[in-house]
């Protein structure tokens, strides 16, 4: 759609210009060739393990679960039988590796868009996620761009035809910046989209959902997120942080110092959700994004770089040089017309190969020698305890931690220690589950127990808890009238014992 | 031409862009179509303090228990080592998952199926290192179950019930004394709205599995 080739050349370096302005401005597609390459890599990182069970997933045949059926009054999906499902999802991963390569480049990303969307929307429950939908928005964004210009089979099929028929085809032209402007503003309103959400809820300020999502087990494995669980002052910053780059990133990331540290930022935060989160894909769908911000200039500057790096006598510098000429010696012999004639060819025999291989996998196993399968039994007595009337919630479970240290930030403890001295003031404080009552607990103050003895008290403070809150505190002067020693903070709730932690009171320096 | 199927792209795009940022912002028909979900970013928009998992049990004419989901020839698991119900946070696909199972399997007649949440607190979750340097006390989790759903053999819905956490909700609300006198007091005679008909009568279990 923006072949409007242009022998003007912006100035890359301003987002608005004299000529074409911030839309029409006339610019090499470097970035959005990155983005292509980039971003349906990743969605194959998604796309081949469905493909076995698309069978399952996407088709009547089996479990789909369309989007639409959420909505009663909606407009129904189709969902097509099996063979078709299995039909549309082989199509789908052929047109991921030829939207990466290239080959084809407007139509497979067309078809990229179009199947992945549709797919995503009849599994709502397994594969229509945030950032499918994202991805969904930057395949768009790439079947309107001419991404397939530069660095694709496409780019070089035609520079051969070109010298064959007599014309330097090396500079390739310029198009309207317009497809990578919408992909960049695009990324800016997911971000602002995502900050409101945060400012919607107030439990992300205080760290108590961060919390909860790094010890959920719903995503992937996130070791270093659980340990993190426990530091919720932390948390606390990084959320006020994480907001602050949200709501700025539309604004700044266009050129500059601005840019360089709105994308900087950018891949810190989804590396954190990949390490903290458990996120794999999110981030990778992002990041892969990002190249979209990076114009013209940029791409010259690494030219001259490599350029430089080469004539030193780089051995890696010289590769990435030739990359592009071993590459085209690759590629067959054929006129664009041949090769289009191919792409379809191809297109029949893949999809034709994965559906008969599908057919001989039998996802169902109803073509075993033993025959379909057998379900597997339960215990009668396991089951009728399920199905009986739910209970309340325990009062062990409605605590999720309980923490004492030195000084507040954030509502949270800044400092947690078992040591204190005389004339410090010890914070306890509890953070509660929702959903839970209004609640009367306690923290007392008890010799520490030892095997054997009462267990005494030395001071007893309750206070009411209502049912929206989720943090309560305690504060305890450590005068010295208490022996320096060891102590028990004991937290209770309807007279009952819940947990206690312990802690050393040493004289004052 | 171009030019200006190009700018018309433009102006459709961005206004659905801001379109969704500011129908979210404000809580305006945020789902009001399937539609609005490629337009409102509403990632992280709440976590639960419990870990949730969905059962689908299937109970045959003779009284027997079957496990429906996961299926017996495997599972897909899209994000970690669940299977893929357990994403299903409405339950409005449990009845074609366990569906799917019921057509594909070797068994004996069904007369229901149920879908049971299986609940725990997220803090049992650690690792059982983190646990012991955190928690003096043992880690033994407790799991809570809630019958959701029942369906026939096709999957068709017949009785839905509150979520779990719903359920919980209403049974601390109903721990006030005077709050359950004025809704007593306000409560009609006769059911004259056709759409309170088979409303759950309460926590206290009448509509129970017998």
């Amino acid at each position: 759609m923006t072949d409007s080739p242009d022998a003007t050349v912006t100035n890359s370096d301003s987002p608005s210009t004299e000529k074409g302005g911030f839309f029409f401005g006339q610019e090499l597609p470097h970035g959005m060739a990155i983005v292509r390459i980039l971003l349906p890599l990743v969605l194959l990182l998604v796309i081949v393990p469905r493909w076995p069970h698309a069978r399952e997933l996407f088709s009547a045949d089996g479990a789909a679960a369309p989007l639409t059926r959420n909505y009663a009054n909606s407009w129904q999906l189709p969902v097509p039988s099996g063979t078709v499902a299995v039909g549309l999802t082989t199509l789908l991963a052929f047109t991921l590796v030829t939207s990466s390569i290239g080959w084809c480049t407007r139509i497979s990303l067309i078809a990229s868009t179009i199947l992945f969307t549709y797919l995503n929307l009849l599994d709502c429950i397994g594969s229509l996620t945030k950032y499918s939908v994202i991805a969904t928005h930057g395949l768009f964004c790439l079947s309107l761009s001419s991404c397939g210009a530069v660095w694709s089979v496409d780019s070089l099929l035609r520079r051969r035809d070109l010298a064959a028929g007599g014309t330097s085809g090396t500079t390739p032209s310029h198009f309207d910046a317009w497809p990578r402007r919408l992909l960049q503003i695009m990324i800016g309103m997911v971000y602002l989209g995502a900050a409101l959400t945060k400012m919607h809820t107030p439990a992300f300020f205080s760290s108590d959902q961060m919390r909860q999502w790094m010890i959920t087990n719903v995503n992937h494995s996130n070791p270093i997120g659980e340990y993190l669980s426990f530091y919720p002052a932390a948390l606390v910053v990084s959320a006020y942080v994480t907001v602050l780059w949200e709501v700025l990133f539309v604004f700044l990331a266009w050129r500059g110092w601005g840019r360089a540290i709105m994308l900087s930022l950018g891949v810190l935060f989804h590396f954190g959700t990949c390490a903290l989160l458990g996120l794999y894909i999110f981030p990778l769908v992002c990041c892969s994004l990002y190249f979209a911000f990076l114009d013209e200039q940029d791409f010259a500057r690494v030219g001259a770089f490599l350029q430089r790096l080469r004539e030193k006598g780089s051995r890696i510098a010289e590769g990435m040089i030739t990359l592009p000429d071993r590459l085209t010696g690759l590629i067959p012999d054929v006129r664009p017309r041949v090769a289009t004639t191919a792409f379809a060819l191809t297109i029949l025999v893949v999809v034709a190969g994965g559906i008969e291989t599908e057919y001989w996998l039998d996802p169902f196993g109803l073509r075993r020698a033993e025959g379909a399968y057998e379900l597997v039994e339960l215990d009668k007595h396991e089951v009728r305890s399920m199905l009986r009337d739910s209970e309340r919630i325990q009062e062990s479970d409605k605590y999720l931690s309980f923490d004492i240290g030195s000084g507040l930030f954030g509502d949270v403890i800044a400092h947690q220690r078992t040591q204190f001295r005389h004339g410090e003031v010890l914070i306890a404080q509890c953070t509660l589950n929702p959903p839970h009552e209004d609640m009367y607990i306690e923290c007392n103050l008890h010799e520490h127990r030892v095997e054997g003895a009462a267990d005494r008290i030395i001071d007893r403070v309750g206070q009411i808890v209502d049912r929206n809150t989720l943090r309560s505190s305690w504060e305890f002067f450590l005068f010295d009238a208490l022996p320096p020693g060891k102590y028990d903070l004991v937290f209770q709730s309807r007279g009952k014992e819940i947990t206690r932690r312990t802690f050393e009171l040493l004289p004052a320096e | 031409m171009k030019r200006r199927l190009a700018i018309c792209t433009i102006v459709c795009y961005l206004g659905a862009l801001f379109y969704g940022v500011a129908s979210y912002a404000v809580g305006f028909k945020v789902n009001h179509s399937p539609a609005m979900y490629f337009f409102v970013w509403d990632m992280f928009s709440g976590w639960a303090a419990y870990e949730e998992r969905l059962k689908i049990i299937g109970e045959s004419e003779d009284g027997n228990f079957y496990q429906l989901s996961p299926p017996p020839w495997g599972d897909y698991q899209p994000f970690s080592d669940l299977s893929r119900h357990n994403y299903d946070s409405h339950s409005n696909h449990a009845g074609a998952v366990a569906a799917n199972t019921l057509r594909h399997t070797q068994h004996e007649p069904m007369r229901r199926v149920y879908v049971v949440q299986e609940v725990w607190s997220k803090k049992f979750n650690l690792p059982d290192e983190l646990w012991a340097d955190r928690y003096p006390e043992p880690k033994d989790p407790h799991i809570y179950y809630h019958l959701r759903q029942i369906r026939d053999s096709s999957g068709n819905l017949i009785q839905n019930r509150s979520t779990w956490y719903g359920h919980q909700n209403q049974m601390a609300l109903r721990d006030n004394p005077r709050l359950i006198q004025d809704i007593h007091k306000g409560k009609p005679m006769f059911q004259v709205n056709p759409l309170n008909r088979g409303r759950d009568a309460g926590a206290g279990g009448r509509n129970a599995v017998p």
